[in-house]
């Protein structure tokens, strides 16, 4: 019998997360070197906004499930008990206002918090994923990993980032020794250094004695930025030489760069923003969003007695976008072994410190204690990430 | 026999470094300007490039550069302006010799790809990378000693010429390595062929025209072949298809079609065949409705291999490969891939680990990879070519069965 799955959403248009990961659940996916239909049907569909362009009737009706006007009747496919094996909270994409963070306020936990007021009135619950990170609030996003642990529902969140192909093929061992960390992104906040933080996570998550929590955050922009002796150069010149991207002089020429030796990076970068991540066990991290030097993801981080490793984490091309083929592999795999293959605690962790990153921001800056952080964690023995 | 065998007996005559400390080394090109062959390679040594997790730059000194066709968009005059260690000469022989009238580098790049030349009746571009060598030959020959040289892609569209460079090559014993970037840079997966492997069928999916990225698409399919149980053995025949010949190929199951089904999985670059559709697998028909004019050449190598390229412009923009290899279920499959500017990057930098191996052919006065590799390949361009220009006759390729050789045994692709 093929698990019987509901997505919950807040849109459903071409290219939405919605749309590239719920497709793949009705029209397969290519993996491994195949196209891979998994044993999964599509039962119901709940939308919160149907804006112009909206697929999710189209979709109904080529695919045989219902679109219902509420989470808990499509949890419950229209009876009056839960009747799916697994739920797809996709909570991208979509018109919601912004808090004075700059976060986009998207319902995630109002979604989760229908599901879990379903699987506590029918007294049965079923995996859960979360895209993205869990919630804007830290509060909220602890709330909802409490419920599953409480309830006993397995549950997998997070970014395409922590799973999509590396260039190269990375995978620091687990129980290394880091000693320093670094991470550029590029795009907007808050969506796109939510990724760039998830990223840094699944590689520092891998250190000796696992996460141990986060200390303290600040977020500095601007040109303080490049004097701050906090951040590695020599690791930003590793994560750089990742980069297939490179802008400034490259787009005029094409030519390769030493972004950082050159000095051009401070000329291309009008407004960078270092976020500083202490743990506490005394990694100190560093995401640099480097808007106007790359357009990629890379990563650089100094092992003890290994020197310098570095990679980038390949986002695909678009329309195909394929990087989201790897992370519903990865769902596929919670739903149908019922465990999450990686934990939730790194989504629930990279959740909180982001807020407290864009707190930080809003004081100037500020550097805040977070000892509500103190996630602790291990990594997976084996490697998540696409590479076969 | 062709093979690297005798290549190896003798002692190479190629001459120590010119001199001591950096090599120099001279650029021969047909044109450079942005995004061309040149400029991606050139542009490496004299600015450096991300690898191994650190900004390299190559330890020669790129001092001398000849550039056939240098019109509006050519950067090689501005480069020379902006790194005056380079200098641009008016001949081959000048830039070989620095105008010193003897031989005064230590490696030669010479890049003929790109530029404006005219095309023969079968549409192959009549690139003059012959020409250039027999200039660069000529200083070798009066200079009395040689100094390794890399050639862009294939050697010459016209085969004779091509093995004419590769012969004058093992006579003077001077090491000449060519080839296309698809061999050296990443794959996704990150994987390799097993060396002794016992293949069956390989199949690379691919896009572009003929005589350009067919041989892209062929040195994808060679470099993992050419590593199976026994080595290269020559091949036997080539037959190509198009248009609807081609359909009916398919049909006919000329190659395998869970091999092509296969390695499209790999692609990160499927048109999706139905609008609202980001990413889903085409049907047949979809695939006629995409694919203008497909093409496929289809070949057998002497132990009974088979291998087929098919270019599928207007359904992916990657190369794909995949192959049965006795004692796996499923196809074993990856994508060469290609970060392609200006759409998807700003940077070509599949041509960094082919300078990279470029620098290794310079340092170590070896090629990395097999010469043979890419005579082979040159030949299955130029006989695919043929067949097609022939009416997409099968055509016996003798003088391609007697390309024998082993792989290296060290991988050459980008993994670090």
């Amino acid at each position: 019998m093929p698990k019987r799955v509901a997505i919950v959403t807040t849109i459903y248009r071409y290219l939405s997360h919605a749309q590239h990961m719920g497709d793949r659940f009705l029209i397969g996916y290519p993996l491994h070197g195949k196209w891979h239909k998994g044993d999964m049907q599509v039962v119901s569909l709940y939308v919160d906004q149907k804006p112009e362009g909206d697929q999710s009737q189209e979709r109904a009706k080529e695919f045989g499930f219902k679109v219902y006007p509420t989470i808990a009747e499509t949890l419950r496919c229209g009876g009056d008990k839960l009747a799916v094996d697994a739920v797809l909270i996709i909570g991208e994409h979509g018109d919601y206002p912004k808090n004075d963070l700059g976060q986009v306020l998207y319902p995630r936990y109002e979604f989760f918090k229908e599901c879990v007021d379903v699987f506590t009135k029918d007294g049965r619950s079923v995996p859960v994923y979360n895209d993205k990170h869990l919630s804007y609030s830290f509060d909220k996003a602890k709330w909802m990993v409490d419920q599953s642990k409480k309830l006993g529902f397995p549950m997998l969140a997070g970014s395409s980032l922590p799973v999509t192909w590396r260039l190269p093929d990375l995978e620091l061992p687990l129980g290394c020794e880091i000693e320093d960390a670094l991470m550029v992104g590029v795009g907007g906040s808050d969506p796109m250094d939510y990724h760039a933080l998830e990223a840094m996570q699944c590689m520092v998550e891998r250190r000796k004695g696992g996460e141990s929590g986060v200390k303290s955050v600040q977020l500095v922009d601007g040109e303080a930025v490049w004097d701050d002796p906090r951040w590695s150069k020599q690791l930003l010149v590793s994560a750089l030489s990742r980069s297939d991207s490179p802008q400034g002089l490259t787009i005029t020429d094409a030519r390769t760069q030493d972004l950082v030796g050159s000095g051009e990076l401070r000329k291309i970068v009008k407004n960078p923003a270092a976020y500083f991540i202490e743990r506490n066990d005394g990694l100190r991290t560093t995401l640099l969003m480097l808007n106007g030097a790359v357009k990629d993801y890379t990563f650089a981080a100094k092992i003890k007695g290994k020197g310098i490793a570095s990679t980038q984490f390949f986002l695909s091309p678009v329309p195909n976008v394929t990087y989201s083929a790897c992370l519903v592999s990865k769902i596929e795999e919670l739903f149908l072994t019922a465990k999450a293959p990686y934990p939730v605690e790194r989504t629930l962790i990279v959740s909180g410190a982001l807020e407290s990153c864009l707190q930080s921001r809003k004081t100037g800056g500020k550097k805040l204690d977070t000892p509500h952080l103190a996630v602790r964690y291990q990594g997976t023995r084996t490697a998540q990430h696409a590479r076969g | 026999m062709i093979s690297r065998r005798a290549v190896l007996a003798g002692a190479p005559l190629v001459a120590p470094a010119a001199q001591i400390g950096r090599q120099k080394i001279a650029a021969i090109c047909t044109t450079y300007f942005k995004f061309s062959h040149s400029q991606h390679i050139v542009d490496r040594f004299l600015f450096g490039y991300g690898w191994n997790g650190t900004h390299h730059m190559p330890p020669f000194d790129l001092v001398s550069i000849w550039v056939d066709q240098a019109g509006d968009t050519d950067l090689s005059r501005g480069r020379a302006k902006e790194v005056p260690s380079m200098k641009i000469y008016p001949s081959i022989a000048e830039a070989l010799t620095l105008g010193t009238g003897k031989l005064a580098v230590d490696g030669v790049l010479l890049i003929g790809e790109h530029g404006r030349y005219d095309r023969n009746e079968k549409r192959q571009t009549k690139y003059p990378r012959y020409e250039f060598f027999k200039e660069i030959v000529k200083v070798f020959d009066a200079s009395g000693r040689a100094v390794p040289v890399f050639n862009d892609k294939h050697l010459s569209w016209n085969w004779d010429w091509a093995k004419e460079m590769y012969d004058t090559s093992l006579r003077m014993k001077f090491p000449l390595m060519a080839g296309s970037s698809l061999p050296v840079t990443w794959r996704t997966p990150s994987v390799e062929m097993p060396v002794n492997a016992k293949v069956r069928e390989a199949v690379c999916v691919a896009y572009g025209g003929v005589d350009s990225y067919d041989f892209h698409a062929l040195e994808t399919l060679q470099c993992m072949v050419e590593r199976r149980k026994g080595g290269e053995t020559g091949v036997k025949w080539m037959q190509a298809y198009r248009g609807e010949n081609f359909w009916k190929a398919m049909k006919d199951g000329v190659w395998s079609r869970e091999l092509m089904d296969s390695a499209l999985c790999r692609s990160h670059t499927l048109k999706p065949s139905r609008p609202g559709f980001n990413n889903d697998f085409p049907a047949e028909e979809s695939m006629r409705r995409l694919v203008r004019q497909p093409v496929a050449y289809v070949y057998e190598h002497n132990d009974g291999l088979k291998s087929s390229m098919l270019l599928f412009s207007g359904l992916v923009e990657d190369f794909n490969f995949a192959c049965h290899v006795d004692g796996r279920k499923d196809p074993f499959s990856t994508q060469m891939y290609l970060p392609m500017p200006p759409a998807r990057t700003s940077l070509a930098n599949f041509f960094s680990p082919l300078t990279n191996n470029v620098e290794k052919l310079f340092l170590t006065k070896k090629s990395p990879c097999p010469l043979e590799r890419t005579l082979l390949t040159t030949g299955l361009t130029a006989a695919g070519v043929d067949s097609l220009f022939q009416n997409e006759k099968r055509l016996e390729t003798p003088h391609l069965a007697r390309i024998v050789y082993p792989a290296p045994v060290d991988s050459t692709f980008w993994r670090s």
